[in-house]
């Protein structure tokens, strides 16, 4: 990891926190809606809507609908933030 | 919303936010949302931005694309939750697919579409009480023809124009539908912004969600606009705000307002107040200023879209402001939470944020290029419906301020009010001024000997009954129509005929509409050739100006015990009424048969 590794899982912590109102949230690769409590239907969408904001970036609607877990969801802000 | 700044309207923050505690909120709205899109996304928006305006939502979501189904059937959720208000957010996503499945003519397909819509409509105003809050559908972004697409009328966007112009026009006759203007809304954002088709295609969300408040923030307004305040008068700053510069200082040669250059961001907001005016809001003016300077521009300068007459109030002196809002507040006898004060002055802004409780007084842009658009975006003037009476009401306040005006000319009171050609019109009541008798009925507190409540129902046996002659009074003059604003219920009892309501609006106090009234109770009294006119006053905590009423046109008290406290009775011969002096021509239009 190196630092730019750290400042999107960083980026991405506080998104999650705020999008599932846990302040205390710790997100980990394998992480999927199943282990977070207030992670439904309504949220994931403000969870995509608040990604694409914070980091300026923009999914493509396969992109959304592959996600899987956090894994993914970092991959995909890594690739995107890269160029 | 009908806020001082602009409403913070960022979607992330907004379902952040924790709500506020509902002992706060002043007032709870029972709210049903159908739609053709998604409406979870909208629900707790629309939550705390409705806590913004101190109103708690209780929110009904229907089914998925089940406006129909909800509407439809009597038995449905939507009607066992009693909604107060239904807002109706059809798509313009959802209508694409059924234009682009269409088996009909375009034309065809408008009607089908504007029936669906009007047949939602019915069923809600046959099943239920509530206000209906209509959407307009977006425009879309799609051209098949280019920019021929306006003129073909088979285009999507031509077929979306004219839809939503069916449907404004079909709301007009219905007073219990408001429109949600969601086009002007997206046109405002910018369509490329205001659409995001992927969260459509995944989510069935009605638009991008970041602009998703501001759509329910337009909702909001028309909820305040409904249940709450709205704006009837906007009161001016003039130097810097009305015009660029000083006028004590500069002069009506040099202050800054023309049609081109710096002058024409204050002659723009000329324009923009002029359409409020002719709309019905009241305007006045707030300045420290000598007046004759402060006049100046509007009686001299070529570029003034405003003229003195536009004011109905017009307080220009060196008092502070605050107690110059309070007058003009008295004046207008108009609340201070339907007030707006522009003016470009922090300073004072802030004086009267702090000294005049309710009034609005919105920021303005340091740029006066920018105040039009500025206050467009704040919506300040949200208003849920439109009547000639709101016309008639600036109207009328604006001869009012005339006739003061006018009054400073005469040399003697006498001499104004032979001048203004006075008309009294009576007549018998009858069922086109019914409403507006019940009305007085019901409102008029001062001027109102007897204070019966009388409704509409009661007014209208009263003009069948052979005993009453029920008589309202309508006055004009040279500058305008008064309307209505007297009744005398009359009533032959015996040898006697005995006033039984006597009441009068105030705004025609002190022009001998009263005697002239008497003199023809009197007129009536010697035709039926009964013996005395008798009256009464009932005394209430309001009506103490008319205590002596009687008293004034020569009637005796009737010496009796028992009468109830403070209730003076009252008699007259006709033979010994002394004819009343007074600058009215009478109208009278109570024949046998009308």
């Amino acid at each position: 990891m190196n630092s730019n590794d750290d400042e999107i899982t960083e980026r991405l912590t506080r998104v999650f926190r705020s999008v599932f109102r846990e302040p205390d949230l710790i997100i980990q690769p394998e992480m999927t809606s199943a282990d977070v409590e207030n992670w439904d239907s309504l949220s994931h969408i403000n969870l995509v809507a608040a990604v694409e904001k914070e980091f300026k970036i923009r999914f493509t609607t396969s992109e959304i609908m592959e996600l899987k877990n956090v894994g993914d969801l970092d991959g995909i802000v890594h690739q995107k933030t890269r160029s | 919303m009908l806020t001082s700044s602009f409403p913070e309207l960022d979607y992330s923050d907004l379902i952040a936010c924790d709500l506020p505690d509902p002992g706060t909120l002043s007032r709870t709205l029972r709210i049903a949302l159908l739609s053709d899109a998604a409406t979870q996304q909208f629900v707790p928006i629309l939550t705390t931005l409705l806590a913004r305006a101190a109103i708690r939502a209780q929110i009904y979501e229907g089914g998925f694309d089940a406006i129909e189904i909800e509407a439809y059937n009597p038995d449905s959720g939507l009607y066992r939750f009693d909604p107060e208000v239904v807002i109706i957010l059809n798509c313009v996503q959802a209508l694409r697919s059924r234009f682009g499945t269409r088996k009909n003519s375009p034309d065809q397909f408008v009607n089908e579409s504007l029936n669906r819509v009007t047949g939602v409509w019915k069923q809600l105003q046959t099943h239920s009480q509530a206000a209906i809050i209509q959407s307009t559908f977006a425009l879309p972004y799609e051209r098949t023809f280019g920019n021929l697409d306006l003129k073909v009328p088979q285009s999507f966007y031509a077929i979306v124009s004219s839809l939503n112009m069916r449907i404004a026009e079909a709301a007009r006759d219905r007073p219990g539908v408001l429109i949600n203007d969601v086009e002007y809304v997206a046109s405002w954002t910018g369509k490329r912004f205001f659409f995001d088709d992927r969260y459509w295609d995944l989510w069935k969300s009605f638009c991008a969600l970041e602009h998703l408040p501001r759509v329910v923030q337009n909702i909001v307004d028309i909820l305040v606009a409904q249940f709450g305040r709205s704006v009837k008068c906007v009161i001016c700053d003039l130097d810097n705000t009305m015009w660029g510069g000083v006028i004590g200082d500069d002069g009506v040669d040099g202050i800054k307002l023309n049609a081109h250059g710096e002058g024409e961001a204050f002659y723009r907001l000329q324009l923009f107040l002029k359409e409020l005016r002719r709309r019905g809001i009241l305007l006045a003016v707030c300045s420290k200023n000598e007046e004759s300077n402060a006049k100046a521009p509007f009686l001299e300068h070529p570029d003034c879209i405003l003229k003195l007459s536009d004011f109905v109030a017009f307080v220009a002196n060196w008092n502070d402001k605050t107690s110059n809002i309070q007058a003009i507040q008295q004046e207008l006898n108009i609340g201070l939470d339907s007030m707006v004060l522009l003016d470009d002055n922090p300073f004072e802004r802030n004086l009267v944020r702090a000294t005049v409780p309710d009034i609005l007084v919105p920021e303005l842009p340091d740029d006066p290029s920018e105040y039009v658009r500025f206050l467009s975006e704040l919506n300040l003037l949200e208003v849920s419906s439109f009547s000639a009476e709101d016309l008639e009401r600036s109207d009328l306040y604006t001869r009012e301020a005339e006739r003061r005006q006018a009054a400073a000319g005469y040399g003697c009171v006498e001499d104004f009010m032979r001048s203004l050609n006075m008309v009294l019109e009576i007549a018998k009541f009858d069922e086109f001024h019914l409403r507006r008798i019940a009305q007085l009925f019901q409102r008029s507190n001062q001027f109102n000997l007897t204070t019966q409540r009388h409704t509409e129902a009661a007014c209208r046996s009263m003009m069948r009954s052979p005993e009453l002659i029920p008589l309202y009074a309508k006055l004009s003059d040279r500058l305008g129509k008064h309307g209505l604003i007297a009744i005398v219920v009359l009533e032959v009892t015996g040898s006697d005929l005995a006033i039984r309501d006597w009441l009068m609006s105030c705004r025609v106090l002190a022009r001998g509409v009263e005697q002239q009234m008497m003199n023809q109770v009197f007129a009536i009294a010697r035709k039926l050739k009964v013996s005395r006119v008798i009256g009464e006053y009932i005394p209430t905590t309001k009506n103490g100006m008319v205590r002596d009423f009687f008293a004034k046109f020569g009637f005796q008290p009737i010496p009796e015990q028992g009468y109830e406290q403070g209730i003076t009775r009252w008699q007259h011969e006709p033979a010994h009424y002394l004819e009343q002096p007074t600058y009215i021509t009478t109208e009278m239009r109570f024949g046998e048969k009308e």
